[in-house]
């Protein structure tokens, strides 16, 4: 059986095989089957297929992209590295005039000496000089000589003929302050028409005239006096330039106008608050609008290049102050130090920021005239070293200035049972606002006292009735141009370090606009204000961001 | 076997081509690296507080009563409410289930109502969101926002930022709706250190896992502190069984009572505050981060943050001359002639040494490292600089579509 089986099986299998074949070769299907081992065609069709995903995939990518609107990076990183290492310095021209020094032989130099030795005295004095708003470091002096005799002059070649000869031949010297402002305003005929030239005149007086040196309101300035050494009148001269017309008249190691109280929008507020702070021992009200449109409307106008300013006024009841006074026997009043003024504003019961015109960005200042309650009167202030203040006021730098107003006769005033409704006189309302000119000066960096005390020697300042003179606004508007072109800077680099951080972020059009319209006005700013040498001003409103 | 030594080559030509793109993609990473500018010269001028509230419902009282006590303490040493922003869900006090309306309280012995007098309120009820919460940061407000919304600090503030409520790993939880998380908030500190928005932060988080918070940060001049670690929960005080809820929590509760010790005119130290948290007592340790801050924290007063700080300056003089006195002023006559003339020369352009516009070109890699890199940057330069680029997708497009006409029509 197994034989049977076995050549059975012997024989099935190449009927089998037989049998395979022919099933595979009746399963073999020409049309979907192949024999031979796929070629050339496949890896072209395979390799067509892959170039055109290739092209494809910007497509792709492009549907998946976050929209950013393109912005010069490199420009920006560039613009603001520039702007943050080199400090930007103005063009400043400087003239001085020497008038009637033929007399006296020491000072028998050519003009071109002269001019030398002021502007190497300047240089000297520069060199520690280097905040914000300076002026370019290479000093230019032109010099005339004035004599009996006819003028000298040394000049640089871009100007004109400078000095009219013989135009003090025939003025009076002397030391009254009446005297002082109509040689201001003469000399403002003679030398002030030129174009922004800061000029000192020298006038060599005869014996008796102690040296006297005064700053105008405008940009001129003169010392008048018996001269013998030329150095020390050079650097006098050199002195008033670099300290106090490129300077501003600041001292040593005050703030260099870090803060300029401008708000981001180029506004500031001027919130004026009158606050009783007992109402029933008297009601004060005053008359601001008067005092508004005599006082406050000229420095606002003088001020505007620098920032556009609006005024707000009010008055508050229920004030008290958070900080203690004490009775101090001697001088007969309250007396509050020094020590308190930080705790003197009583942020909970002063309800100062009640502005409405403020918008988000304008920086509004508060002058505050504090009248004492009949409990405190009169309440004076106690400098660290004893005396009592003159002006009973204080500042906050960026925020504002108290002043405290006593009540006259306080302290003989008995008790009376109904609230006096009084008014400020107009004496005091317009001491009250020599005081906030004072302050609001103080707060824009500059001194009040009158005098410059310089190395060389003491300087008389006038004042204006503008509140700033020419000299001082040009300090401020260079300052505040040179802080406004560095903000600027900083922020359109900050923004693109912050962007480029951020790869994800989405950047609309009006973006991309505004930064390549500001980058294009501060680079147009610049190079304008380089190449004209136009006066600070029409830089400060070409600038303003 | 033709067939398979052009699989091999086609396979290791895709592998190359892949290993080709990846080595030149890793080369091109350059990082600039611009260190923040620090502003160590800039005074001190004002405190803010930013407090905030991240809860509602009548079951948080607790963090309400958070942050009412501590508004109530700015005030008290001297912060003005225009320096605060506050945000609160501000539902409590007059919430039907409250007991004694208008009230809140922060202790069982009802001794402080919280809610009492003067309390303003910036952002109350669903406008406490992370949006609002980040814009009153960054400072980016629509127009119409109003003064008493914002957050007006400038580079001499320094500025307190309390955040209570439920809080986990990295988050901190938003009436129920939101969330903040550690990488927004540490983005929303960079964007306000590069507005100069403030000198100095210090940031109090006091909900559970809340030094999760500001792990992330990474901006000079920031001091943070946590109720809790991760992992630790933050606990609640006491419960006030007459309201029926919780009113304060722990860490707030201590540092409350640290307060309450102290008056505008005291001087405290930043570390004195810092060590009087009691692990014990807290049932968390309170974890505080000082690597970003420059300052010693034995010497810094708490009143730096806390309380008011005005420097003030005497004024010395009154400016006289501004009386608007309208006198007459003697002019001086000149006798000779008024008329010079004065030639004005025209200002030439010359070219002046300190010319400021020039742009340093900035180079961009250093080479050396990579093989690739200056062509890889030369083709990203080439494709940054192309303007029009619809119109080259545009023109793939097409091109891909005819291939894949091409390659159909082939194989068929």
């Amino acid at each position: 059986m197994a034989e049977i089986t076995e050549t059975m099986g012997n024989e099935s299998s190449p009927s089998e095989e037989n049998r395979n074949e022919n099933s595979e070769r009746s399963n073999f299907d020409n049309k979907t089957m192949r024999k031979s081992k796929p070629g050339l065609k496949r890896l072209a069709l395979t390799l067509t297929v892959f170039f055109s995903f290739l092209l494809g995939l910007p497509w792709l990518l492009k549907s998946i992209e976050i929209y950013r609107s393109p912005l010069p990076f490199r420009d920006i990183d560039s613009l603001s590295n520039a702007i943050d290492s080199n400090p930007f310095l103005f063009p400043c021209k400087f003239h001085a005039v020497f008038v009637n020094f033929e007399h006296s032989t020491p000072i028998k130099q050519n003009a071109e000496q002269l001019g030398f030795l002021v502007s190497s005295h300047m240089l000297q004095l520069a060199d520690g000089n280097s905040f914000c708003g300076t002026c370019e470091s290479k000093y230019t002096v032109s010099v005339s000589l004035d004599s009996g005799n006819g003028c000298v002059e040394y000049e640089d070649a871009d100007r004109g003929r400078a000095w009219r000869c013989g135009a003090l031949s025939e003025f009076k010297f002397d030391e009254t302050v009446k005297n002082d402002e109509v040689l201001d305003e003469y000399l403002e005929s003679v030398v002030g028409r030129r174009g922004r030239v800061y000029t000192v005149v020298v006038v060599n007086a005869g014996e008796g005239y102690r040296v006297r040196a005064v700053v105008g309101k405008h940009r001129h300035a003169w010392i008048v006096g018996r001269f013998s050494e030329v150095d020390m009148l050079a650097e006098k001269v050199a002195e008033m330039f670099v300290k106090i017309f490129v300077g501003g008249a600041k001292e040593e190691g005050a703030m260099q106008g870090e803060f300029m109280p401008v708000g981001a929008d180029g506004k500031i507020v001027l919130s004026f608050n009158l606050l009783n702070a007992d109402p029933r021992d008297w009601i004060y009200d005053w008359d601001f609008k008067e005092v508004d449109e005599k006082v406050l409307s000229p420095t606002l106008e003088a001020l505007g290049p620098i920032a556009n300013i609006s005024v707000e006024s009010q008055v508050l009841y229920h004030t008290p102050k958070s900080s203690y006074s004490y009775w101090d026997v001697e001088v007969e009043s309250h007396i509050f130090s020094t020590k308190d003024l930080p705790f003197f504003v009583n942020s909970n019961e002063w309800h100062l920021d009640t502005s409405i015109a403020a918008g988000g960005r304008s920086k509004i200042l508060q002058f505050v005239v504090y009248i004492p309650s009949a409990n405190e009167c009169p309440l004076r202030l106690q400098l660290p070293n004893g005396e009592i203040s003159m002006t009973n006021a204080f500042i906050s730098p960026t925020w504002g200035g108290v002043v405290v107003l006593n009540p006259p006769n306080c302290l003989g005033n008995a008790n009376s049972m109904h609230p006096l409704r009084r008014k400020v006189s107009p004496q005091e309302l317009n001491q009250i606002f020599e005081v906030f000119m004072g302050q609001l000066r103080q707060l824009f960096g500059l001194k009040s006292t009158g005098f410059y005390k310089g190395a060389s020697g003491s300087s008389i300042l006038l004042a204006s009735e503008r509140g700033f003179t020419e000299w001082e606004l040009d300090v401020l508007a260079r300052q505040h141009a040179c802080f406004n072109l560095r903000q600027c800077g900083t922020t359109l680099g900050s923004l693109s370090r912050l962007v480029q951080s951020l790869p994800r972020m989405i950047i609309k059009d009006e973006i991309g606009k505004q930064v390549s319209y500001k980058r294009c006005t501060v680079i147009g700013c610049l190079q304008s204000s380089i190449l004209t040498r136009s006066n600070y001003p029409d830089i400060w409103r070409a600038c303003a961001t | 076997m033709m067939n398979r030594k052009r699989d091999n080559f086609f396979s290791r030509f895709i592998l190359t081509i892949i290993t080709v793109i990846t080595v030149s993609l890793s080369c091109s990473f350059v990082h600039f690296s611009h260190a923040a500018s620090s502003d160590s010269s800039s005074v001190h001028t004002n405190n803010w507080a930013v407090l905030v509230c991240t809860s509602r419902f009548w079951f948080n009282y607790r963090h309400m009563a958070n942050t009412l006590s501590l508004y109530r303490t700015v005030k008290r040493l001297g912060i003005p409410d225009e320096r605060i922003i506050l945000m609160l869900a501000d539902d409590m006090a007059c919430n039907a289930r409250n007991k004694y309306p208008a009230q809140v309280f922060n202790n069982e012995n009802h001794r402080l109502n919280l809610y009492g007098d003067n309390v303003e309120v910036d952002y109350r009820g669903y406008e406490v969101t992370v949006e609002n919460f980040l814009r009153v940061l960054t400072g980016r407000h629509e127009n119409a926002v109003p003064r008493s919304k914002r957050l007006l600090s400038d580079e001499g503030s320094h500025i307190l930022l309390y955040m209570t409520g439920h809080g986990g790993d990295e988050f901190l939880k938003f009436q129920d709706a939101d969330e903040l998380q550690s990488h927004d908030l540490a983005d929303a500190v960079k964007q306000m250190k590069e507005k100069r928005r403030f000198k100095e932060l210090l940031i109090m988080v006091d909900t559970c896992q809340a030094a999760t918070l500001f792990s992330q940060l990474h901006s000079p001049g920031v001091l943070a502190i946590g109720s809790s670690m991760k992992g630790e929960n933050s606990y609640s005080h006491h419960l006030d069984s007459d309201v029926g809820v919780s009113v304060v929590d722990r860490f707030t509760f201590y540092t409350l009572a640290f307060f309450e010790r102290l008056n505008m005119y005291d001087n405290a130290s930043l570390s004195s505050l810092f060590s009087s948290y009691n692990p014990n007592l807290l049932l968390s340790t309170a974890y505080y981060r000082t690597d970003l801050y420059q300052q010693q924290m034995e010497k810094v007063p708490v009143t730096n943050f806390f309380g008011s700080v005005m420097e003030t300056i005497h004024t010395g003089s009154a400016y006289r001359g501004v009386s608007g006195k309208d006198s007459n002023r003697a002019k001086f006559e000149v006798s000779s002639d008024q008329s010079y003339d004065r030639d004005a020369k025209s200002i030439t352009t010359s070219s002046d040494p300190e010319k400021q516009v020039d742009h340093p070109g900035i180079k961009a890699v250093k080479s050396g490292t990579c093989p690739h890199a200056d062509l890889w940057n030369m083709i990203v330069e080439k494709v940054q600089r192309i303007k029009d680029v619809d119109s080259i997708v545009n023109y793939g497009f097409v091109g891909l579509l005819t291939l894949v006409a091409v390659s159909t029509w082939h194989s068929s």
